[in-house]
């Protein structure tokens, strides 16, 4: 390249560092995005800037908002009515293609989080804990390197007309089903060769809550009632 | 990742399976957070409480987008927050449409040593921001921190507009050498 060449590229890196500062106008601010958004070097450019302003992010002091607001927000995204049980969020699982991109999303955020699984630990216990917050729905998984997972269901109704699934996460795949699986009860659940295949301590088990006989596709297609990470004991 | 970065990373993806618990609790483990962001940039306070909530809104509805970006968690709320803040002053500013940008830009070469990510050592955006003249580097703080526009920073430095724009670029490209060598 030439010395021009060099400078005009300083001058179109230091216009994306302007936007990702906010320094341009509104016009010459969305005509730049919708060049970034078309150009695979410049995203690269816009996320180097990002992530390196990014580290400044801790000079700002946290400032805690008055307390009110967060009903005012519940209230914007969820309607106007008083808070309502978990249970309602299904309404946001009618779709299933939305479903099952979320439940890829998650898998694809745990592979980039936890250590991938190695199969020298097939043999080794490993015990999860599926739970989330603001469900009731509790259980205990144990695996003792004999090829099946022991479930045991710590709290949780049964839900007319649904019955629970349990999913095996793992290794950025779309979730695996592991079948219907009972509350108020132990199970024994033979891991199948899909799922052995990535099994292992940092594989995720994901409890949803699906049409009667599980989901129809094998696709997840209920909220996430419990889940949890394998880990060794 | 640190386990409080986990732990957060994890509530956004509970939020893209539309989990409203893990919401409230990434709410309340990261509004304090934005709302300091939001509000050193807006600096009002009603308004900073409208802004959060249209935040929080935004973040609730592009969590699945979370996942395909390459930050860490709070970089990534932190950015919805500063940019949410950033378009409210924008919309607001008189138009200054007279800075021109290179909009037809052909391909960037591309840099292999700019590839490493982002986990490294977070002091180096300070270091090399250190090896700016001060006045300069502050002029880059002032615009990522307090998000002032070209005509702010000129008149806090007392120097024209276009000084300060030019300033600024030259600030950023040898900020970018600094961070890449």
């Amino acid at each position: 390249m030439t010395e021009q060449d060099f400078e005009q590229e300083d001058e179109r890196r230091a216009a994306v560092a302007e936007y990702v500062l906010g320094l341009l106008g509104p016009k010459a601010h969305a005509a730049i995005e919708a060049r970034i958004a078309q150009k695979v070097d410049l995203q690269r450019e816009r996320d180097f800037w990002v992530q390196r302003f990014a580290h400044l992010d801790n000079q700002v002091e946290p400032v805690t908002p008055p307390s009110h607001l967060f009903q005012n927000l519940e209230a914007r995204l969820f309607g106007a009515e008083k808070r309502t049980s978990f249970w309602d969020s299904l309404v946001f699982w009618r779709s299933m293609a939305a479903g099952a991109l979320a439940v890829a999303a998650v898998a694809v955020a745990f592979t980039a989080l936890e250590p991938q699984p190695n199969s020298g630990q097939l043999a080794t216990q490993l015990v999860a804990a599926l739970q989330a917050e603001g469900s009731d729905v509790e259980f205990v998984a144990l695996y003792d390197g004999t090829g099946a997972v022991r479930l045991t269901s710590l709290s949780g109704d049964a839900v007319p007309g649904s019955d629970y699934e349990l999913w095996a996460i793992q290794g950025g795949q779309n979730p695996i089903s592991m079948g219907v699986v009972p509350v108020n009860a132990r199970t024994t659940v033979e891991l199948s060769d899909a799922v052995r295949a990535g099994w292992g301590e940092g594989s995720v088990l994901a409890i949803t809550l699906e049409p009667a006989g599980g989901a129809p596709n094998g696709v997840p297609t209920g909220p996430v009632v419990a889940q949890g990470a394998v880990t060794k004991i | 990742m640190q386990a409080d970065a986990r732990d957060i990373a994890d509530l956004i993806s509970r939020c893209a399976l539309r989990d409203r618990a893990a919401f409230r609790a990434l709410y309340d483990r990261t509004s304090a957070k934005l709302f300091g962001v939001i509000l050193r940039i807006l600096k009002d306070r009603a308004e900073t409480e409208e802004a959060i909530q249209e935040v929080y809104v935004k973040i609730w509805q592009k969590a699945d987008r979370y996942v395909s970006s390459n930050t860490s968690p709070i970089s990534w709320l932190c950015a919805v927050a500063r940019n949410h803040a950033l378009d409210i002053i924008r919309a607001r500013r008189p138009t200054n449409e007279d800075i021109d940008v290179a909009l037809d830009i052909p391909d960037l070469s591309p840099n292999p040593e700019r590839q490493t990510e982002a986990a490294e050592d977070s002091a180096r955006i300070e270091y090399c921001l250190g090896t700016l003249d001060p006045d300069r580097a502050d002029a880059v703080r002032g615009a990522y921190l307090d998000g002032f526009s070209y005509e702010e920073l000129a008149s806090r430095h007392s120097v024209p507009v276009n000084t300060m724009r030019t300033w600024l670029r030259r600030s950023l490209i040898k900020l970018r050498e600094c961070l890449t060598t």
